[in-house]
């Protein structure tokens, strides 16, 4: 099999190289890919001939393909309607990377709530160890995060710099208003407390269930299979249970098979 | 705690365990923490309550039809029996509700059918039951609980032991589809033959059950409507003991059942039958 089992191992290359800066203070940094998705990839096969299938860009109206050089983006104002960007007006608008992580406050990394977090990526130093190492000192000594703007690609984000297993990492933050409120739910603001007997139940409840929280207790176990049947397809085999081979085994189920033939005639 | 869930509490302050002063409200605390854990077992499972309105010093009584005061809210399974035609309606407990339900009503234990309610001739488990006569002790019981596991795990059964919560210990095993009772029974019953010729102690036949000093491989259970102490559920017995599932390293010589009880078993974190209902498992049968 082709696809990668192992843990997110040593990354390859940066995505990404520039500095932290804090005032006028920089630290040259690179960035790498820190999580990486295990899911199984499947492409999608003309079942007749078992040959690859592709997506085309098909016009609504006369079902012709369009190349690309003749797309253009709509917004739509109201149904049906659209005001028309070409590529070239959007680019211009894109805000352009000044290759600076800007970090404008530090904050307790503990008082950034997880929904806020978008993608995390490992930081190491660009040819800047002493300051780099001085930095996420201060982290720990302090107990803060840095928090500020980066632009990754062509999008802006906010983002939190912290100290991770010895390392200082990026983590991007979604913006405010992309986050639910959950007060605007009814069924939220409508909940009433509980009793203080209830409550005390539901404590010992969860305390019968408190443990230290591992990651590595949960599995994929749907991934797990799946490569199983994979491994077993390419063997041309079809899924079937083992049985015991040994010689013991065999006289075992010999005299118990015999037993149940002297109990079916009794 | 007059109204927990959907339910009105009676009595909580009602003495059921006269010997460690457990009352009602005790048992319905035991019973909404341990849930988690039990309900797995009881959902989609037709129940025997065993009551005790008045504390296991009295005597108690088995209960298969839902009393006359069942509320709606609870899943019923009706069953015609064959030899009476009587009408039985079957509680099954799906739900915190219908376990503290159940708890108000006194029903300290609960049982639980070998094959589910939708399909009440199709075992899913099947049940090694074994049971010691005095003098024969835990010592001898634990010995036969081993052997069997080891002969199982020679035919490749995985087997998961548990305490009955009273004298003996037993070993289930969760099955594929596709089997009888009769056919999990006489697989039951052969094991127990076979394990008879290599242990003195093992008695495999109903007739030689009582016989003092024995243990017996209990194969009559594995038929429908019949019925095993859930796991989990409290044994009406002075000590409040539970039905327990154990892990390899538990099963010992000095193994004692006792310790498995109202106070103990809550704090246990790990659940020594993990995976168990996904472990279904073929058995050898004619």
């Amino acid at each position: 099999m082709t696809e990668d089992t192992t843990p997110p191992g040593i990354p390859h290359r940066p995505i990404w190289t520039g500095s932290i800066s804090i005032g006028l203070v920089n630290v040259p940094v690179k960035l790498l890919t820190m999580v990486r998705d295990h899911s199984i990839p499947f492409r999608l096969l003309h079942k007749a001939d078992g040959q690859p299938i592709q997506y085309q860009r098909v016009c609504t109206r006369d079902n012709q393909v369009i190349p690309w050089e003749e797309v253009v983006r709509g917004y739509e104002v109201k149904k049906d309607e659209f005001v028309v960007f070409e590529n070239e007006e959007l680019e211009a608008m894109k805000p352009e990377s000044d290759r600076r992580i800007r970090l404008e406050k530090f904050v307790y990394s503990l008082s950034v709530d997880p929904v806020y977090f978008n993608k995390s990526y490992l930081l190491v130093p660009d040819k800047s160890e002493d300051a780099y190492s001085l930095l996420l000192a201060a982290f720990r000594k302090t107990g803060r995060a840095g928090v500020g703007m980066v632009t990754l690609r062509t999008k802006e984000y906010p983002a939190l710099v912290r100290e991770y297993h010895d390392a200082l990492i990026l983590t991007t933050l979604h913006y405010a208003d992309e986050v639910v409120n959950p007060l605007d739910m009814d069924e939220i603001r409508k909940l009433s407390g509980p009793s203080e007997k209830e409550l005390g139940l539901a404590e010992k409840i969860v305390k019968d269930l408190s443990g230290e929280f591992d990651i590595t207790e949960f599995e994929d176990t749907y991934r797990e299979r799946l490569k199983v049947l994979i491994q077993k397809k390419m063997e041309g085999k079809t899924v079937t249970r083992k049985k015991p081979a040994a010689e013991e085994a065999r006289k075992l189920m010999d005299a118990l098979q015999e037993t149940l033939v002297r109990l079916e005639h009794k | 705690m007059d109204r927990i869930g959907k339910v009105e509490v009676s009595n909580p302050e009602k003495v059921l365990f006269p010997g460690m002063g457990l009352t009602k409200r005790d048992i319905i605390e035991y019973y909404i923490r341990i849930a988690p854990r039990m309900l797995p077992w009881l959902a989609g499972r037709p129940v025997v309550q065993n009551r005790f309105p008045d504390g296991i010093d009295h005597p108690g009584f088995f209960e298969k039809n839902a009393p006359r005061e069942t509320p709606d809210w609870i899943t019923l399974s009706p069953h015609l029996t064959e030899t009476d035609r009587k009408m039985v309606n079957y509680i099954v407990c799906d739900n915190a509700d219908t376990l503290i339900w159940l708890a108000n009503l006194a029903a300290i234990e609960l049982n639980i059918t070998l094959s589910p309610a939708n399909d009440p001739e199709s075992p899913d488990f099947a049940l090694f039951d074994i049971d010691p006569e005095p003098p024969a002790t835990m010592e001898e019981t634990v010995q036969v609980a081993l052997a069997l596991w080891e002969f199982l795990e020679g035919l490749g059964i995985r087997g998961y032991v548990k305490t009955s919560g009273k004298k003996g210990l037993h070993i289930v095993i969760p099955l594929k589809p596709g089997y009888t009772f009769r056919q999990v029974r006489t697989f039951v019953h052969a094991t127990g033959i076979l394990l008879a010729r290599d242990l003195e102690v093992v008695v495999s036949e109903f007739s030689r059950s009582r016989d003092p000093g024995t243990v017996f491989v209990d194969y009559l259970q594995n038929a429908a409507w019949k019925t095993m102490a859930c796991p989990y559920s409290l044994r009406p017995v002075p000590g409040a003991p539970v039905s327990c599932p154990l892990s390899r390293e538990e099963v010992t010589p000095s193994l004692k059942p006792q310790e498995f009880n109202i106070r103990t078993v809550i704090s246990r974190t790990k659940d020594p039958w993990k995976g168990i209902f996904e472990d279904r498992q073929d058995i050898p049968v004619r």
